[in-house]
């Protein structure tokens, strides 16, 4: 396997409200290699959310350690892009945040958006795009601060069918075709084996690692891997994984 | 751009175009009904003009006003007091909101003070304002700001509180500090409820400086209405408070043209 860019070494961590405390990750280990696609999947209320906020450093664990060597972006299951911006502004955001905002870094988050068809709407408000084209403005956004590792928390989930399968296919070439690591949750079995190169399945809470699989494609684009003779194969796996 | 419609359309937009022709000549057509009737009644001697005033009767005294030249001096007067008032109560509530929202605790600490002094009526502190501020325009203002300043927090508070988390998760997960989330989320994103709130304020403002002048004034619309009624001169009152309606509208819409022009820059 490649360098490792983010590990878990016996991460755990404690929620705590007035009520009492949750266990919500308890001894989860794993890692993710560089230009790797991982997806997690859990049973809901796993804490797979958690775990996104662990890797990027906004909430520290109760005991363990995460390693991680590079940047992150991040991306939700919203697009969140401001409606008072132009996608052009929008797409220059994490630029402005992270005090890179040259004319060079700028020109190159222009062309990634040109690159992936957003050209003719970067002077457009987020409210005229259509749902899949604002998802895809928000991933443009993410890579434009030239992260080292994509962290993307269920980002077709609020999308309907048909918009989902083409923008999952879209966001798995544009992050393939980029290079780029990813750290993929979801709660939906046939997303994770459509773009994964691994899949780790959670246990109930508190989360921990049950199962990890590699996916033995020939293809890489989810479209393709849907009609593949293995995929009901692995969907069967994981969905009796994940009902234990 | 022109565009050719079909008939259809060309129909739709008629009819909207009637209605709205409807909608205002009732709207003025109700106006001169009222003021018709009015000056009918007291014309006719069916109620005391006396007590009532009569529209006639409201424009000779404007005319007088006007003629012995204090008229335009009681309009500025009670117009600085409410402007000035008023732009103090936004600009310091605004500022307040920003510091209560900044920090968490002093939000919790002060929470209870706000509710308290959001629910005592200002106008208890009459007699405390005039021997702190003296009886001048001072007070007045004082009051006005009094009045506002409390209403503008809590909705920009509110409006502050109310970015979405999501935006804010994003922001963070970008490295922003908390002066980034600021400048580039929470201010912007509150713009809709800025408007409101100056739309809220200006009536604040309004209520504030003429509740001031019925306190302690020796100029202004609130004062010519006390004197009014303490003389009975009933046509003066009324006058005074038909001014007070006008420019109470005048006010109300420049903070419309404001929210046009907000809006248009916001998307452009």
């Amino acid at each position: 396997m490649n360098k490792q860019i983010l590990a878990f070494h016996d991460v755990s961590l404690i929620y705590h409200t007035v009520r009492g405390e949750t266990t919500a990750a308890k001894n989860l280990t794993f890692s993710v290699g560089e230009g790797e696609f991982v997806a997690i999947i859990g049973p809901s209320g796993c804490g797979k959310t958690t775990l996104l906020s662990l890797a990027a450093g906004l909430l520290k664990p109760s005991a363990g350690e995460v390693e991680s060597h590079g940047s992150f972006g991040y991306m939700l299951q919203k697009d969140e892009l401001f409606p008072w911006r132009t996608i052009e502004k929008n797409i220059y955001l994490p630029l402005e945040i992270k005090r890179k905002n040259t004319a060079q870094n700028r020109a190159q988050a222009r062309e990634l958006a040109v690159k992936y068809g957003l050209g003719d709407f970067l002077q457009s408000y987020p409210p005229q795009l259509s749902g899949g084209m604002r998802q895809r403005a928000a991933l443009i956004r993410t890579l434009a601060s030239d992260p080292d590792i994509l962290l993307l928390d269920e980002p077709f989930s609020a999308l309907d069918y048909q918009t989902r399968l083409n923008v999952t296919s879209d966001v798995s070439g544009i992050i393939r075709g980029e290079g780029k690591t990813a750290l993929l949750i979801t709660h939906d079995i046939s997303e994770a084996i459509s773009l994964a190169d691994r899949v780790l399945v959670l246990t109930k809470r508190p989360a921990r690692v049950a199962f990890t699989h590699t996916m033995d494609f020939a293809q890489n684009d989810p479209l393709k891997r849907r009609e593949a003779h293995g995929f009901s194969g692995w969907f069967e796996i994981l969905w009796k994984e994940l009902n234990e | 751009m022109k565009h050719t419609f079909s008939e259809e359309h060309a129909r739709f937009l008629k009819k909207r175009r009637l209605r709205l022709c409807l909608i205002w000549s009732l709207r003025i057509g109700l106006l001169a009904l009222l003021l018709g009737l009015w000056e009918l009644v007291t014309a006719c001697g069916w109620v005391d003009p006396f007590l009532m005033s009569s529209p006639s009767r409201i424009a000779k005294t404007i005319v007088t006003l006007y003629r012995e030249n204090n008229l335009l001096y009681h309009v500025g007067v009670t117009l600085f007091e409410t402007v000035v008032g008023f732009a103090i109560a936004v600009t310091l509530g605004c500022g307040i909101a920003l510091l209560l929202w900044w920090s968490d605790t002093l939000r919790s600490v002060l929470e209870p003070y706000i509710v308290v002094l959001n629910a005592l009526p200002k106008i208890a502190l009459g007699p405390l304002i005039i021997i702190w501020c003296g009886t001048g325009s001072k007070a007045i203002i004082f009051m006005t700001v009094l009045v506002g300043i409390i209403v503008a927090i809590l909705h920009m508070l509110s409006a502050f509180i109310a970015t979405d988390k999501n935006k804010i998760l994003l922001l963070r997960s970008m490295g922003a500090r908390k002066t980034q989330i600021l400048r580039k989320l929470v201010i912007p994103s509150s713009l809709a409820a800025f408007i409101s709130m100056l739309k809220v304020a200006v009536g604040m403002a309004w209520i504030g400086s003429i509740m001031g002048e019925y306190i302690v004034s020796k100029a202004g619309l609130g004062y010519l209405i006390v004197y009014g009624g303490q003389v009975f001169k009933l046509d003066l009152v009324m006058s005074a408070t038909f001014l007070l309606c006008a420019l109470a509208a005048g006010m109300y819409f420049l903070v419309v043209l404001l929210e046009k022009i907000l809006v248009k820059n916001a998307e452009s």
